[in-house]
């Protein structure tokens, strides 16, 4: 991962290109609708209706309300599974499509092929039910599946093992900012050999025990306004809502993409990732602006050259302020000119599915030379250029994606336009 | 005494404990078939014999979940259901 004058230079390099994506998001089911929702700033903040939730003090999310997991995942890992890897099932179908990597690439060389997660909380709503079981029966009425299908692994394992993919394969068990670190998990195991890797990140926190969870940090929003429960980089800011959903991507090794005939997306350039303690925000304007430094150092990409930020927006005043300053902090007066956005304004935060919607966005607003704005956010109270109202035309040849975590992790990624043809 | 499990019965109990779908009379046309050509793991057999005993009240045989095949299963499960007297 470096930049394209050193890639020149050494043929040996095996460089990690998107070729495929899959989002199963609260606006959109598909890359394509996904997108167009996304660049119309459309809001799909609501009221969350899932069943047992209704009296929680928790009242808007963004949920995943048009999928049918049947529709796209077999009715043996619908009973066997949680939503969560129904989500991650169906958005790595999806990539694995966009991409067209099938079966025949792969099936002499099943090594080749790896898969990686990010996952916050696992399986929630299974994990619920089984212990319903547990307490209101016995121990011999909770479902032997109990035993795979909560675990933060269980996404991994069904994907690689419905897909017969035998490469390297890991689950990054963190904060929202795990979703980013997925990527370098999966671009490391290109650099070490592996051909692909399936790579990304899908929550379903909206179940009545996964909320609750929740309703212990500080910044969640309990707003019942879904207009202004979640507005970052405004005055009125009063903590984020939470969504479920995410996406998965097939990155690959350049070369061997080119070899089969696939079309090299984006450039993964430049990964880092710092840690500065849950609920510290203030600490994590140093931690981010170190990681966005790393990033950039190991893409061999100047501050100068980044064309679009993909905003972390936690949506509390000391945190908003944090990212604000540790943008300028890492990208000197050009991090107050770059345009800033966070398209999440209008889904909600997936946890570690958040920053890899972010990721998608990001590889689809380079490709149409659009910056997506900020839904619900007008009123900008910091000295960042946050791109609100309508989407923005410009030329995008560099994006960085940050991501912090409620438990303190920061991380950024350094995303670089496909070389032309 | 209760009565014997039948081929159809299980395979309403591997829809329900493992989402395999399975036509009963296939099921029972070809009781030798292995339960992993199905696509039942060793997870979903044992779910099953949990429902079983929870549905009947009574203690299976302790390999009942190690069984192959729907005919092995069968047999050593109703062997237990036709004599427990559950």
């Amino acid at each position: 991962m470096s930049g394209s004058r050193t890639r020149r230079e050494d043929p040996g390099r095996r460089d990690t290109v998107v070729t495929g994506l899959g989002v199963i998001a609260p606006n959109g089911i598909g890359a394509d609708v996904f997108w167009k929702s996304t660049q119309e700033g459309i809001s799909v903040l609501d009221r969350i209706t899932r069943e047992g939730c209704e009296e929680l003090p928790l009242k808007v999310g963004g949920e995943v309300r048009d999928l049918d997991p049947g529709t796209m995942v077999e009715d043996r890992f619908l009973v066997q599974t949680d939503r969560f890897t129904h989500f991650a099932m169906a958005a790595a179908d999806l990539a694995l499509a966009d991409a067209r990597l099938g079966r025949a690439d792969y099936e002499d060389s099943p090594f080749d092929v790896g898969v990686v997660t990010a996952s916050g909380s696992g399986g929630g709503e299974f994990g619920q039910r089984e212990l319903q079981e547990l307490w209101g029966k016995s121990s011999r009425f909770v479902g032997p599946y109990q035993s795979i299908a909560w675990f933060y692994a269980a996404s991994t394992g069904q994907i690689s093992i419905r897909g017969g993919f035998k490469g390297p394969c890991g689950v990054v068990c963190s904060d929202e900012a795990g979703g980013l670190d997925a990527f370098a998990h999966a671009a490391g195991a290109i650099s070490r050999g592996t051909d692909a890797v399936v790579v990304g990140s899908a929550e379903a926190p909206l179940a009545p025990y996964s909320v609750v969870c929740q309703l212990g940090y500080e910044d969640l929003s309990t707003s019942d306004d879904p207009t202004r429960a979640y507005r970052p980089f405004t005055s009125d800011a009063r903590g984020f809502v939470p969504a479920e959903g995410g996406a998965m991507l097939v990155v690959e090794e350049n070369a061997a993409a080119l070899r089969r005939g696939a079309r090299p997306r984006a450039r993964v350039a430049g990964h880092a990732a710092t840690f500065t303690g849950p609920g510290r925000w203030q600490d994590s304007r140093e931690g981010l602006a170190r990681a966005i430094r790393g990033a950039l150092a190991q893409a061999g990409c100047a501050p100068q050259e980044v064309d679009v930020v993909f905003a972390d927006a936690v949506g509390t005043p000391e945190a908003d302020r944090a990212e604000a300053l540790a943008i300028v902090d890492a990208l000197g007066d050009h991090g107050r000119r770059v345009p800033v956005t966070a398209p999440k304004t209008g889904i909600g935060r997936a946890y570690c599915g958040g920053p890899v919607l972010d990721v998608a966005a990001a590889v689809l607003a380079m490709e149409h030379g659009l910056v997506p704005p900020t839904p619900n956010v007008f009123d900008v109270c910091h000295d960042i250029d946050v791109v609100t109202g309508n989407a923005r035309r410009a030329t995008l040849r560099t994006a960085l994606v940050l991501s912090r975590g409620l438990m303190g992790s920061n991380s950024a990624l350094v995303l670089r336009a496909a070389d032309p043809d | 005494m209760s009565d014997a499990l039948t081929p159809q019965e299980l395979a309403t109990l591997m829809r329900k404990n493992a989402g395999i779908a399975v036509e009963p009379a296939q099921l029972a046309e070809n009781l030798d078939s292995r339960f992993d050509a199905y696509g039942l793991d060793s997870l979903g057999l044992l779910g099953i014999v949990a429902a079983l005993e929870n549905h009947r009240g009574a203690s299976m045989p302790a390999d009942a979940e190690k069984c192959a095949t729907p005919r092995e299963f069968l047999a050593l499960v109703n062997n237990t259901l036709t004599k427990s007297g559950a």
